[in-house]
């Protein structure tokens, strides 16, 4: 499934989407973002409740397909800017970490 | 990071990459407030690499774009209350970086030194040409640890041989269980 057709589901939003056409491969979830660093694959996508610009480098060297931000987090307006500028797909989620796996194993 | 003396091995290492001849760590603990601050002599950096270097895309590697040594302890010490700052200077006489985190350890968040005795370890075997200065205060009692001293007692020893290592190991295992 695309990035973007999950943005399109209920309960999903699109926060930034600079490569809307990448694919979602498997999913991570992870908070310790020097974990996430390591393991991470390429193509998850990467629940998280860290909001702050670090999300983004991390995005950024596991080369995951996007960043969910679950429960509602927003991010700061720095992060947005640079997730554009770095091509980092962020999405916001109203549902805790746990349920957004389950609802993205149904679809992926 | 889920120690903080990863951490300090991570900043120390850009002391080590910084060309430095002398590294100071310094942990200072009184009541919750717990100050880490790690100063070099190294080629420091320029005012406006000192304004980017809490940036996680901001890296002095050629491999890759991202460096996230300062980020990730801005945000270990941001996440208990706590804060971060980075001064520097370049130029012929007084140059180097002073990298100084507060944290409070009474906060939830806060990430437990861990295993702080092999940090320092690994740094002196990885850089035994440094003279590396290492001061842990907690209410009024330290443990230190100064290459240079060895060194007058060494001789031609080399503070990376066995021996020394493994000498340095229990000397701060052995300081640590008193404080």
């Amino acid at each position: 499934m695309k990035v973007s057709e999950l943005a399109e589901t209920e309960g999903f939003r699109a926060i930034a989407l600079p490569e809307p056409g990448r694919e979602i491969e498997g999913c991570y979830i992870g908070d310790l973002l020097s974990w996430v660093m390591g393991r991470a694959r390429e193509g998850n996508a990467w629940v998280t409740i860290m909001s702050n610009i670090n999300i983004a480098a991390v995005a950024s060297l596991a080369d995951v397909s996007c960043v969910i931000l679950a429960e509602g987090v927003e991010p700061d307006a720095q992060v947005c800017e640079t997730a554009l500028a770095k091509g980092i797909n962020l999405i916001t989620a109203g549902l805790p970490a746990y349920e957004v796996a389950v609802k993205l194993s149904g679809m992926i | 990071m889920k120690e903080l003396s990863l951490n300090i091995l991570d900043i120390a290492m850009n002391s080590v990459k910084a060309g430095a001849k002398n590294v100071d760590i310094t942990i200072d603990e009184q009541g919750p407030e717990l100050n880490l601050t790690i100063r070099d002599d190294g080629c420091g950096m320029s005012p406006e690499q000192v304004e980017e270097v809490t940036n996680p895309f901001f890296t002095t590697r050629t491999t890759r774009k991202v460096g996230m040594g300062v980020p990730l302890l801005k945000l270990a010490a941001e996440q208990t209350g706590g804060k971060l700052t980075v001064t520097s200077r370049q130029g012929e006489e007084k140059h180097g970086t002073e990298t100084k985190a507060l944290f409070y350890t009474d906060h939830i968040d806060f990430t437990p030194l861990g295993d702080i005795v092999s940090s320092i370890c690994t740094l002196i075997q990885g850089s035994p040409a440094i003279d590396w200065h290492f001061v842990h205060g907690r209410d009024g009692k330290t443990v230190e640890l100064d290459t240079k001293e060895l060194r007058q007692v060494l001789g031609d020893v080399p503070l990376d041989s066995y021996e020394v290592i493994k000498w340095i190991e229990d000397y701060l295992k052995e300081g640590y269980s008193s404080i």
